[in-house]
């Protein structure tokens, strides 16, 4: 009875203190219609669509393309065809926003800088106009918002994660219709420190392009290859295997899926929704995969793919006009996805209980591309539930690291963190 | 995942003109803007004597009951603005112009909605074409030559018209004016956002043969100011890269039945892209376009009996075309620097029987060859021959008048690009205009079935292009009643016309469901209602003369294709407007003349998303004073007088108030 007590009166103290599902969504709009816009979606009911311009009186820009948490109070998007990196509270209230990074792609961070990849050739930082032949990562200071840094990596550089210290960016070469170019197939790894190239892993698949997802030690790269000859694929890059210097072949496993949409669920398995097109042919080929990354690696890719995803989320996917982007909520496991319909009519949010049971669908805008959880009681720790089990050989060097391969300084109670290679629930006592 | 712009823009590429064409595609294709305006033309009863020979430009000029038909010719039309056609063509009903802003921008004309690339261009009977994306640019084509411009629903029911004019859904003619004397004419004029032009015009009549070169030199900065004002926006700003320079040329000779256009323009030109959210002018989006244009083409019309009548056009064209956005200023998109060249010769010849005064029978054929070469990656040349053959029929039986034809096309494609040619495509299709007149007035009905056979661009564009294109159809019901009264100075003429039109597979471009690519489909269908009216009238007295040219659009144009997407189901497609109208005032004493237009366009939707994505309706009023002292010419425009912001594309301002004066002198 007591228990029974304590259990009402905190629940209804603490439930209306905090909403448990705080998802951003970033609707990218038409291009060069400057309507890219923020969706705001609190437990259950869309509390705005035009978000941003609700809280500062303003618009957010042209095709929104990325968006991060850093910390407690600070996410950042990166606007593409604004060439605006901007930085918001998690209350949606604009901080600064930087053009030094034009043509942004793709942002993380490790909580004291942001680092961006850029498809440009120049990047203003705090020592000058850089220029660069190919594209290149700026290392963004988020205490005063200037680039202290800037590194070339290959063509058309698209999706960037960090882990222990390096960076791994996916390079595109996808302007390599127009240019005088060919695809890249390499992943550039940074020393996010120094801003130095480690290393370039070589794939050999074209076009690493699109949303890529993280998984402890894996990254899920998708390849959309060219639409002719080259078919579509998914790297499973194992950074822990680049890390020790195995040679490139053995840092990566190659899927006959494609990725188009892929996220990390709360278990480290990557979701995944790819359509693979030809232009020989004029045909569709859809994959939906869920992805455990370390089985894939162990076996070479013959074990780990399976052909489903949780619940209905399969069916409901499939019933879709055209999906366009999936995600897991890290502190939650509520899913979700969008179907950007027609693209000039507004897209569709749909949002799935742990289990894959449909909660319902909400009316979004054009084009909604990207979606970002805040945590529920405010407080971000830079932890991705993310449990891939760590193989190989671990680094004993003591420091704490969070599931996305961040160093911490300091950990937050009942969070998840690794150090010397195991996992560990962080009690402070 | 998010769309990579250089892919979406590499899709919407398809078209030349890329900036300004991917919106196009992007938004769907149909739909526009809309004024309207009406058109005058001193009807006159339909006196023609099948028999009797005609020069070709008595033919074009005479007013014809069967068709529904809206004109602008002589001092009226000298009365306009005088930018492009553009300018003439927007005050007609059932027009919507799409203009991407300023001299350079694209300017591309829909009638009723039923999209730019059904809508012919005709010069002195001669289809303009662009065998690479179908769509004229009407900002390349000076009024100044012109005797008429005249917009054609359905068809224009003529003898010896030639099979291709059958084969659009509306038609624009324009009539070239054959000199009547010797003339030198010399003209200058500047206009706001630095804008010089300098034009001169030689005209000769020599017993039979006239002849004429025009040749103009325009160039423009283009940097016009816009402002934004929204309750959460106020951007002010210049619109830079909109400057254009270019040369056109043009010379003609005609001898009572032959009849000669050569034309040459060459451009260069800025192509700016939307307004978009920047934190400073640092980035700008830099592309930049050249093209040269040139035709040839003779026509003779030969009456070898007094019933027979033949007609034979031949005509070359090139164009060339170059965009390049490798600039330093531009860091958001490839290097690109695509060249593309065209080709087309066209040969036609046509025959016309009238064996009794109220029967004619017409028939013709025509051939045209279009080559397409481009150096884009996986692009190899492409080879069209498109062929059309018709048969018409005309009777005339006390005031009812009946017209029927039955157009025949075949297409046929080469290529070795690596997804091989489409199936060559072979239609019918018909159409039949019933019509009654009585004294004054006169009542038509009309039925016209056509397609729009899939471009070049449509099916062959690298990453785009989709050789499995159906053709796009268009159906139009038309009814309507014309009533034309003169009476001692004063003359009028009302029209009106109720129609419906049905487009199906649509052809557009269109997202790939899941991937990151964009690739022409056929999807959508659209159901469209409408109503277009004229009302002109002149009146002169003594040193005076009043013109009124209203035109008036009512339609509502639905989206039909998804039945199962409450969102877009039978909600208007976007870009049309519901209403828009047109006025225009002449007033002329002895040597001046002062004209006022005013132009409303409704609001019309650019997307489903969101109810305030919008385009606000707007008001134009454009001015324009001209006087004549001797051999001297003075005119001052004010376009866009009160200076209203609005735009025809989101996000792509127009001009503002601006300001255009000339001066000419003639010699005769």
């Amino acid at each position: 009875m007591k228990h029974l007590l304590i259990f009402i009166l905190s629940t209804l103290l603490l439930a209306p203190a905090n909403a448990q599902e705080r998802i951003i969504i970033l609707n990218e709009g038409n291009w060069q219609a400057d309507n890219g816009r923020m969706s705001y979606f609190e437990d259950g009911a869309i509390v705005s669509n035009k978000w941003f311009r609700d809280k500062n009186g303003m618009k957010l820009g042209d095709t929104p393309n990325d968006i991060i948490q850093i910390n407690d109070n600070l996410l950042a998007v990166a606007i593409n065809w604004s060439n605006i990196v901007q930085f918001i509270t998690p209350e949606g209230l604009a901080v600064a926003a930087t053009e030094d990074v034009p043509n942004n792609r793709k942002l993380c961070t490790d909580g004291r800088y942001v680092y961006v990849t850029s498809y440009g050739h120049e990047c203003g930082t705090i020592d000058g106009m850089r220029e660069f032949t190919k594209g290149y990562v700026a290392k963004i200071d988020i205490s005063d918002f200037k680039v202290v840094d800037a590194v070339e990596v290959g063509y058309e550089p698209e999706g960037i994660a960090i882990y222990k210290g390096l960076l791994f960016v996916a390079n595109s070469g996808g302007y390599a219709f127009n240019e005088d170019h060919p695809y890249e197939t390499t992943v550039s790894v940074i020393d996010a420190a120094t801003m130095k190239p480690v290393r370039e892993v070589d794939t050999g698949q074209i076009n690493l392009y699109g949303k890529m997802s993280q998984s402890g030690q894996y990254l899920c790269i998708n390849s959309p290859g060219d639409y002719y000859d080259i078919a579509a694929a998914t790297i499973i890059l194992d950074c822990r295997a680049v890390l020790e210097g195995k040679p490139d072949s053995e840092c990566f496993t190659k899927l006959e899926y494609a990725a188009t949409c892929n996220t990390t669920d709360r278990l480290g398995n990557f979701l995944a929704i790819g359509s693979r097109y030809s232009y020989y042919t004029s045909d569709y080929q859809f994959d939906y995969s869920t992805i455990a990354p370390a089985a894939v690696t162990a076996s070479g890719g013959l074990e780990g793919v399976s052909e489903d995803l949780p619940g209905t989320m399969l069916e409901d996917i499939k019933a879709m006009q055209m999906p366009y982007a999936i995600y897991v909520n890290p502190y939650t496991g509520y899913m979700y996805a969008t179907d950007a319909g027609g693209f000039n009519s507004a897209g569709t949010l749909y949002q799935w209980d742990p289990d894959g049971k449909l909660l319902g669908k909400h009316k979004i805008y054009i084009n909604p591309g990207h979606i970002l959880a805040l945590p529920p009681d405010g407080h971000f720790s830079g932890i991705e539930p993310v449990l891939a089990p760590e193989t190989g050989s671990t680094a004993t060097d003591g420091k704490i690291y969070n599931l996305q391969g961040m160093v911490i300084d300091r950990p937050s109670e009942g969070q998840i963190y690794i150090r010397n290679g195991r996992k560990y629930i962080h009690k402070t006592r | 995942m998010g769309w990579r712009c250089e892919n979406t823009r590499i899709a919407l590429k398809i078209t030349v003109f890329t900036y300004r064409h991917i919106l196009l595609c992007l938004l769907t294709v149909t739909s526009t803007l809309c004024p309207a305006f009406a058109a005058i033309n001193t009807a006159r009863p339909d006196s023609i004597r099948p028999d009797t020979a005609l020069r070709e430009l008595d033919v074009t000029a005479k007013r014809r009951p069967l068709a529904t038909v809206q004109t602008i010719a002589g001092s009226d039309l000298q009365s306009l603005s005088s930018t492009s056609i553009a300018d003439a063509l927007k005050y007609f009903a059932g027009v919507q112009i799409k203009d991407y802003g300023g001299l350079g921008g694209l300017k591309t004309i829909n009638v009723r909605s039923l999209g730019s690339q059904h809508v012919g261009v005709y010069i002195d009977g001669v289809r303009l074409t662009n065998a690479q994306n179908g769509t004229i640019d009407l900002g390349k084509f000076s009024l100044s030559t012109l005797e008429s411009v005249s917009l054609y629903n359905a068809n224009r029911l003529e003898q010896c018209q030639s099979a291709s004019e059958y084969a659009s859904g509306a038609t624009v003619y324009l009539q070239t004016r054959r000199p009547t004397a010797d003339s030198l004419t010399i003209l200058a004029g500047a206009g706001s956002f630095g804008t010089w032009r300098a034009r001169a015009n030689i005209q000769t009549k020599h017993r039979q043969w006239s002849a004429f070169v025009d040749a103009e030199y325009l160039n423009t900065k283009g940097n016009y100011p816009f402002r934004y004002k929204t309750e959460y926006e106020d951007t002010v700003g210049h619109r830079r890269n909109s400057d254009i320079e270019y040369w056109r040329a043009e010379a003609a000779v005609f001898r009572s039945g032959f009849a000669s256009h050569f034309y040459f323009y060459t451009s260069e030109r800025g192509c700016p892209g939307g307004i978009v959210r920047r934190l400073s002018d640092k980035y700008v989006n830099v592309g930049r376009e050249w093209d040269t244009d040139l035709f040839g083409q003779l026509s003779y019309n030969w009456q070898p009996a007094p019933r027979h009548r033949l007609k034979f056009i031949i005509k070359y064209a090139h164009e060339y075309l170059r965009y390049n956005t490798d600039y330093p200023e531009n860091q958001n998109t490839a290097k690109v620097d695509n060249h593309y060249w065209q080709n087309d010769a066209y040969a036609s010849a046509t025959y016309s029987w009238t064996p009794w005064q109220w029967l004619n029978i017409n028939a013709g054929y025509d051939a045209r060859m279009s080559w397409l070469d481009a150096d884009l990656k996986r692009f190899s040349v492409v080879r069209r021959l498109d062929q059309k053959a018709v048969v018409a029929g005309r009777a005339t039986w006390r005031g009812v008048s009946l017209a029927a034809s039955m157009l025949f096309q075949h297409y046929c494609d080469h290529t070795i690009t690596h997804v091989g040619a489409a199936d060559p495509l072979s239609r019918f299709t018909p159409s039949v205009t019933l019509a009654y007149q009585w004294r004054s007035l006169s009542l038509r009905a009309w039925y016209k079935k056509i397609f729009r056979a899939p471009t070049l661009n449509d099916l062959y564009y690298t990453q785009t292009g989709n050789r499995n294109l159906k053709p796009e159809y268009t159906r139009q019901w038309n009814i309507g009643a014309e009533y034309n009264w003169s009476h001692s100075g004063f003359s009028f003429n009302g029209q009106a016309d109720f129609y419906i039109n049905r487009i199906e597979n649509r052809i557009v471009c269109i997202p790939l469901k899941g991937t990151y690519t964009w690739s022409m489909m056929n999807y959508g269908e659209t159901y469209c209602r409408g109503m277009n009216a004229t009302l002109n009238g002149t009146y002169s007295l003594r040193d005076w003369r009043f013109s009124l040219l209203c035109s008036f659009t009512w339609q509502k144009d639905l989206n039909h294709t998804d039945p199962d997407d409450p969102d877009t189901y039978k909600r208007p497609i976007c870009y049309a407007p519901t209403f828009s109208m047109g006025a225009t005032a002449i007033v002329a004493w002895r040597q001046l003349s002062l004209t006022v237009s005013r132009l409303h366009v409704g609001k019309r939707m650019w997307s489903y998303a969101d109810p305030e994505d919008i385009l606000t309706p707007y008001d134009n009023v454009d001015l324009k004073l001209s006087g004549h002292w001797r051999g001297f010419i003075a005119s001052l425009e004010v376009n866009d007088l009160f200076d209203i912001q609005y735009e025809h594309i989101p996000r792509y301002p127009m001009p503002g108030r601006s300001f255009n004066f000339t001066i000419s002198y003639s010699i005769r």
